[in-house]
């Protein structure tokens, strides 16, 4: 028998919160009155010197510097826990926890630090609401029965609103299609449709995309779209979702109120609800995760998704570097290719990233397509090319969609000259799949000749690659294996070297080690 | 917390029982069925992932198949052109 302790916060402290709690408790967080951050007591908080420490999600640290009233409160009783004028860091500011326009921050439901919406006035989520209203519309025009789910449902359902610690719209739909390929098909159908429409979309696997609206202040938002199915009996909805369900539950589609709009709803909302939440849905709960059942998520993961592999992380790096102009120096792969080609017709560049090497060959006059999957990583040089005239076109390509790849194949394949292709640490930043990708779009692009020069981080002989902590952008590659792969679409490998020493970069033990790089050139002959 | 962790060091030193007396009874036939379990969900997997590639392709050609029954060269262009764009 275990004595229940009332929660009861010791200190707060740069390291977080120190408490002790016998129950599961969820609690928020608020620096001069304003919830900043919310988690469980037990659950969030890991043993420390005989109490329990939740510590400070590190997204919220770089704030933590300087004066602060700082509360603890729980959350659906409203019990003051803790309430001091506190002091973090050295600073004798008050904590500011805002992004670069002074909006504030906080973080959201999904551990991310956003604009949650109990910080934004009326005025603020009213072009949020028609953006809905327009997808919603556009959805319903291409075919599909959508609705607001996920976080924005429960707010509709619980409190006719926006829930305060939410921080985007998510909306869903079912498909009437009984087959993961017809969901996909239909997904990849609505893209193509709302791509005509003028919105820009962003896959996040092949039942679930985002839907960028460009509101009247000029900002750009994107709404998430996740699509479902049913499947003997049983719900699938993208990202979280597989239980039984019944049809009825769905359809036909009914209304629920979201901020004094009127929006489609599942017939029966609640049971959504609760399949998405538990059955303690109608509490609210600011720090909530989802616990997905390893059979739902093996099924979701099989079916729809892998199409993003690594594109967060890189997304994330050119996030801040996109609209800033990349060194003017060509890589020694681009430099190797011109000399070796004398004259180039024309210039593929595949995982162009943001762009050096394409406006380098442009600048000459080669016409150049840069191709890269991160959206907008070749933004700054992409405006430069325009201004200054060239021909350097730059179009999105994923190696983990097939069907990009054949089409820009099919594409290059079309375009007047042999191409000559670059690939850059391409092969050393994509797993097996990707490779062979690479590969098929060598083939096609090049069935009227050219050649693929590819560099990549390469494996010393014998060495087995161990990752580091965090994310690795470039993982070294067996040369033979690579080989291997080109080969076995039809490749011609007429050139393969060891070209110089990579010092590694990065703070992990291998920091500053060398590095072999491989180049390898090949033809696809007929 | 003392609550938490006493019920999770109870759940870890029944499930090394548990598997401490599969071992005695099972010998190595155990992680013989463990190695095929995992090879099994390999399996189920790649079956699963089929799915994607066979939607890809199908989308392609069905966007592709048109113009090019129709012989129509321009059109074939065009479909590649707009199949990229829109993807």
């Amino acid at each position: 028998m275990v004595e229940q302790v009332p929660m009861d916060v010791t200190a707060v402290d740069g390291s977080g919160v120190h408490l002790s709690s016998g129950t599961d408790t969820v609690v928020d967080v608020l620096f001069d009155g304003r919830r900043i951050w919310s988690f469980w007591t037990l659950r969030d908080a890991a043993p420390e010197a005989g109490g329990l420490l939740a510590r400070w999600p590190p997204m919220l640290k770089r704030f933590l510097d300087g004066q602060t009233r700082l509360a603890v409160v729980e959350h659906v009783s409203g019990r003051v826990v803790f309430d001091e004028e506190m002091s973090l860091g050295s600073s004798t500011k008050r904590i500011a926890v805002v992004d670069a326009d002074g909006r504030p921050l906080g973080i959201d439901k999904s551990n991310r630090i956003a604009t949650t919406f109990d910080t934004r006035d009326p005025e603020h989520t009213a072009p949020l609401l028609d953006s809905t209203e327009q997808v919603l519309s556009a959805l319903h025009d291409a075919g599909v029965a959508a609705f607001p789910a996920y976080g924005t449902l429960l707010g509709a359902v619980r409190e006719q609103d926006f829930i305060g610690h939410d921080s985007d719209v998510d909306l869903g739909y079912v498909s009437r299609h009984t087959h993961p390929l017809d969901v996909i098909r239909e997904s990849f159908r609505l893209q193509r449709d709302l791509r005509g429409r003028g919105f820009a979309v962003d896959r996040y696997s092949a039942a679930a995309f985002k839907v960028d609206v460009v509101e009247a202040d000029g900002g750009v938002r994107g709404l998430d779209v996740f699509g479902g199915y049913f499947l003997d009996g049983r719900l699938y909805l993208m990202g979280e979702i597989g239980t039984p369900f019944e049809q009825e539950w769905i359809f036909p589609l009914g209304t629920c109120t979201l901020a004094g709009r009127t929006l489609p709803a599942p017939a029966r909302p609640e049971k959504l609800l609760e399949a998405t939440y538990g059955p303690g849905w109608k509490v609210p709960d600011p720090a909530f995760h989802f616990e997905t059942p390893r059979t739902t998520h093996r099924r979701l993961n099989g079916w729809f998704r892998g199409s993003r592999i690594n594109r967060n992380a890189w997304d994330r790096r050119y996030s801040r570097l996109r609209e800033i102009m990349p060194p003017e120096q060509a890589s020694s792969l681009a430099q190797y290719a011109l000399h070796e080609e004398g004259t180039i017709a024309r210039l593929v560049d595949v995982g162009a990233g943001r762009g050096t090497d394409a406006l380098w060959f442009a600048r000459l006059g080669v016409p150049t397509l840069a191709l890269d999957y991160s959206y907008g990583a070749s933004n700054a040089v992409g405006r430069v090319a325009t201004e200054e005239g060239l021909d350097l076109e730059i179009a999105w390509m994923n190696l983990h969609e097939l069907r990009s790849v054949m089409a820009q194949g099919a594409r290059v394949a079309r375009m007047d000259g042999p191409p000559t292709l670059i690939a850059n640490h391409l092969i050393d930043a994509t797993d097996r799949v990707g490779l062979e990708a690479l590969a098929r779009f060598a083939r096609m692009a090049l069935s009227g000749g050219g050649r693929l020069y590819a560099d990549f981080d390469a494996l010393t002989p014998g060495e087995q690659h161990v990752p580091e902590a965090g994310w690795d952008p470039l993982v070294p590659k067996d040369v033979d294996h690579v080989a291997g792969a080109l080969r076995a679409t039809g490749a011609v490998i007429v050139h393969s070297t060891q070209v110089r020493q990579r010092v590694t970069s990065g703070s992990g033990e291998k920091a500053g080690a060398d590095r072999p790089v491989s180049r390898l050139v090949a033809e696809w002959r007929k | 917390m003392a609550k938490v962790s006493s019920e999770q060091s109870r759940r870890g030193l029944k499930a090394r029982i548990v598997d401490r007396l599969a071992r005695a009874v099972t010998g190595e036939s155990l992680d013989a069925l463990q190695q095929r379990l995992q090879d099994l969900e390999a399996e189920v997997q790649e079956c699963r992932q089929l799915n994607i590639r066979l939607a890809e392709v199908t989308d392609l050609v069905e966007q592709l198949l048109l113009p090019m029954a129709a012989r129509d060269e321009e059109a074939i262009a065009a479909a590649v052109e707009k199949y990229s764009r829109t993807i």
